[in-house]
């Protein structure tokens, strides 16, 4: 900007740098905001099941008669996401230290993870023998884990460009927004999941 | 998304790229792109859909339901924004390339086509929005005029029932959501940055895709006309299950409002990120003018409601095309559900229509009245009052709608609760203006219009909250009379005062003053007569959404139609106020009002980056008639813009 201070207003001379009036980054508090909005949308789902299954006076017993759900095989994949969100919090510490190598080992290792996940619950899909018709029972199953799945994919496909762009070395101890934001975006699908898990499967 | 904010600011000479020619053409950003893009896109859904249901065994692979849903209402919307290059950056971005380093030729306006281009720059952005919301207003509003002819005399005339019922969801529809909401996101845009003294939004091109849902938007509920069974006709709150079992139509207001809900849901994060992280030096939250404070609390309501109304219309879709029940009672599903979803947003929603135009009334009244707001900290506090109550009232749309009796009466005091800091609004603006040297220019005219009737508005609304009042005049006129008070006397006024008031700004030039108070009295004169017989005709029990009625309402019903089209008429002389100034208005000066927030402190229209140095605040906004005050210093203090002002000030 220096450069071309007081000529005048023309396109080719650039905006003057904004004032910083916060000590955070415009990109994270963006991301922030947007987690608080989903989290709302997620929010409406858990109204739902709510409504269907505590408020409602006629409700019909969870799981519905005389369907099952697979609490074991869901616990399993809890555990992998969860651990995934480590791997994630190792691959930021380990560009914030200048370690690319465990930049890049953490990342795949969390997209592996993810899309460990993703598969296992799309196979619990195709075998869990009821759909989004059965009773409002099928209906909140497959609305609150179908949501969080797309947010899976959405985390991965953050994921994927994260690690794409650290495998050309674009990341720097200095700058690594592109790391950090799916970071927290992924953190988030994960204790998401974590309040799915609890409400559809254990309560 | 990431790098955006350092990347739209770096300074670079980029050198000019030549128009592409032949085939080159068909791959850069533009509507010729958008149309093959857009076409792709589609097939790609088409070919989902039917892929999908092959694997299945579904019969037929075709259903055009879901191939609407699919391919025409979110696959191929989407194709036209990357055609158009509203995702150019970031497919750079995401495919690891290098990202281009921004040119800037993408911002500010050299020639009306560059309206029609993906813009970054957040004052080519706010007009965009203005100039599509207005579009809309006048199709909304000629689907007004078409209805009020058809009620103009007991029994049917002109349109059948469901056509009817087609044009007052339409009409509701396409005022809420492409004309209120966005009008405010317009002008916020245009205003905010400035006023923070920021030489743009935070996220530029965040900003660009948001403005681009909105076409989207319109265009998708005005197409429900085209297909069979005509357009949605459950009203704009589209109450489930009736909404489940509708004409095909009905799946264009589910989506369309995703679009629109999208797009404010960006706007408002992008304003909270400016407003928090790109201040001016000096620009303290108590200093910041009041329209920035009421984007502020705005954009904290649609960023936390407006998932539900998203959430809500999904619920609807889904039970009609995936055959879900979140809402079918027989087979376990809570109905009521989808009021209590709709109105936890909805009721936050009519402050998301309300609130800006609370910022922009104090900054006319304050302006032309030569004084400061009168209890600034509390005008701010206030906001973030109702704020917080607003989410605790949505009951109070459900009174007979068979929900539990307990939660009538608390529903009933939060509601005249939320009255409180309305009511402290109101009487700080009276206060402002008693004793100032108050100026009737056209934006002053409004305001005050606002002022008298958001007052009647507020009080219809604390006679439906009390729950005997409600149970009676529910589902009647009295409801049409209580919302067009306040959405129309109120939100719709402040539009009209903050283009008025803007108008010099944004296009260099002065708008007709004598055109403009006749638009304003012919408004208001239309819309006293049109709206207030409508509280007795409601009192009396006639019922809304109905085409026809009993020959008792007749007389009262033939004079509201003449005024609504009295009404309908005045803003011909708006329109041709805006386009006759805008082509051979006067020339503009900086600061035609002499007020002191930053915006009026630089030239009209302003120069494409807003300011050559970050201004240095200095003081708050409002010190009206404080010889010597001033709020801001510019160009490190050597040429002081706002000095003119104060010796103006200073020599009355
Ligand atoms: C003093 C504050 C207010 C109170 C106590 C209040 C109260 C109410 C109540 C109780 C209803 C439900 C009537 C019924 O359907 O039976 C209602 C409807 C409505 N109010 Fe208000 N209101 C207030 C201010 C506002 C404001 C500021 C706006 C918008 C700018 C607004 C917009 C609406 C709308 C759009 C409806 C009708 C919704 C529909 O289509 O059914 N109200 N109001
Ligand atoms: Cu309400």
């Amino acid at each position: 900007m220096s450069a071309h201070a007081g000529s005048s207003h023309s396109v080719g001379h650039g905006p003057p740098i904004a004032n910083q009036s916060s000590r955070v980054s415009a990109s994270v508090l963006g991301m922030f905001l947007f987690i608080a909005s989903e989290a709302m949308l997620f929010g409406a789902f858990f109204t739902a099941y709510f409504f269907v299954r505590v408020v409602n006076p006629e409700a019909q017993s969870w799981p519905l008669e005389p369907f099952h759900l697979p609490v074991f095989v869901a616990g399993v994949n809890t555990a992998i996401l969860v651990t995934s969100s480590f791997t994630m919090h190792w691959a930021l510490q380990s560009v914030k230290r200048g370690n690319r190598a465990g930049l890049q080992a953490g990342l795949v290792l969390t997209l592996l993870m993810g899309l460990a996940f993703l598969l296992t619950q799309m196979l619990e899909y195709a075998r869990i023998g009821f759909n989004p018709g059965d009773g409002a029972f099928g209906t909140i199953f497959f609305g609150l884990t179908g949501l969080h799945g797309a947010h899976v994919f959405v985390g991965l496909t953050l994921l994927a460009v994260a690690t794409v762009r650290a495998f050309r070395g674009h990341y720097t101890p200095e700058h690594h927004h592109g790391v950090e934001i799916p970071g927290i975006y992924w953190h988030f699908v994960d204790v998401m999941w974590i309040v799915v898990y609890a409400t559809i499967y254990l309560i | 998304m990431t790098e955006l904010v350092h990347s739209a600011y770096d300074s670079h000479h980029a050198p000019a790229v030549p128009p592409p020619r032949g085939l080159a053409r068909l791959r850069a950003p533009g509507y010729l792109r958008a149309a093959w893009t857009t076409l792709l896109f589609w097939a790609f859904g088409f070919g989902l859909v039917a892929f999908f249901r092959w694997l299945a065994h579904y019969d037929p692979v075709v259903d055009w339901t879901i191939v609407t849903v699919v391919a025409f209402l979110t696959l191929a919307p989407l194709g036209f924004l990357t055609g158009i290059g509203a995702f150019d950056y970031w497919a750079y971005y995401v495919s690891g390339r290098p990202t281009r380093p921004e040119d800037h030729s993408s911002h500010g306006a050299t020639s009306w086509k560059d309206y029609f281009r993906v813009n970054t720059d957040h004052k080519v952005i706010g007009v965009q929005y203005l100039v599509t919301t207005f579009f809309f207003f006048v199709i909304g509003g000629l689907m007004a005029m078409i209805f009020r002819a058809e009620l103009a005399k007991p029994d049917l005339q002109f349109v059948d029932t469901q056509t009817f019922n087609g044009l007052i969801s339409e009409h509701a529809a396409l005022m809420i959501f492409l004309f209120i909401i966005p009008a405010f996101a317009g002008l916020a845009n245009f205003a905010v940055p400035l006023m923070l003294g920021a030489p743009d939004m935070a996220f530029p091109r965040l900003n660009a895709l948001s403005f681009w849902l909105l076409p989207i938007a319109g265009l998708m509920f005005l197409a429900a006309f085209l297909v069979p069974g005509g357009a949605f006709a459950t009203g704009w709150t589209s109450y489930a299950p009736l909404a489940s079992d509708q004409p095909l139509g009905q799946v264009f207001f589910n989506m369309g409002v995703q679009w629109a809900g999208a797009s404010s849901i960006m706007t408002a994060l992008n304003f909270l990120v400016t407003i928090i992280t790109m201040r001016a030096p000096g620009m303290t939250f108590w200093r910041m003018p009041l329209l920035v404070w009421a984007n502020f609390t705005t954009s904290l309501l649609v960023v936390i409601a407006t998932p539900f109304i998203a959430g809500s219309q999904f619920f609807v879709m889904f039970d009609r095309i995936m055959h879900t029940n979140f809402f079918r009672v027989d087979e376990g599903g809570y109905a009521l559900g989808y009021q209590h979803i709709f109105w936890f947003y909805s009721h936050p929603a009519v402050y998301i229509m309300m609130l800006p135009g609370f910022g922009i009334i104090s900054e006319v009244i304050a302006v032309f009245s030569r004084k400061p707001i009168f209890g600034y900290r509390l005008m701010a506090l206030s906001l973030m009052g109702i704020l917080v109550l607003g989410f605790s009232v949505w009951a109070h749309h459900m009174f007979v709608a068979g929900m539990a009796p307990w939660l009538r009466v608390p529903m009933m005091v939060t509601s005249m609760i939320i009255a409180v800091p309305t009511g402290i609004k109101i009487f700080s603006w009276l206060a402002t203006m008693w004793e100032g040297r108050i100026h009737l220019r056209t934006p002053m005219l409004f305001a005050l219009g606002f002022l008298s009737m958001f007052v009647l508005g507020g009080l219809s609304g604390i006679f439906l909250a009390s729950v005997p009042i409600d149970i009676a005049a529910s589902d009647t006129y009295f409801i049409v009379a209580h919302i067009h008070y306040v959405l129309f006397g109120g939100s719709v006024f402040t539009i009209f005062a903050g283009v008025y008031y803007w108008f010099p700004k944004m296009t260099g030039r002065m708008y007709n003053e004598r055109l403009g108070k006749l638009h304003f009295w012919l408004t208001f004169i239309g819309f006293n007569g049109t709206f207030f017989p409508m509280h007795w005709v409601g009192l009396q029990g006639m019922p809304r959404r109905v085409s026809d009625y009993s020959e008792q309402f007749g007389n009262w019903n033939m004079v509201v139609s003449l005024f609504s089209f009295l009404l309908g008429a005045s803003t011909i002389i708006f329109f041709y106020n805006v386009i006759q100034s805008w082509h051979r208005g006067p020339i503009a000066p900086g600061n035609p009002w002499r007020a002191l927030t930053l915006e009026w402190q630089v030239s009209s229209p302003p120069p494409v980056f807003n300011f050559d140095e970050i201004p240095q605040v200095v003081a708050g906004p409002y010190e009206y008639g404080i010889p010597g005050a001033r709020h801001a210093v510019l160009n490190g203090g050597h040429a002081p813009v706002v000095a003119d002002a104060v010796h103006e000030e200073a020599r009355r």
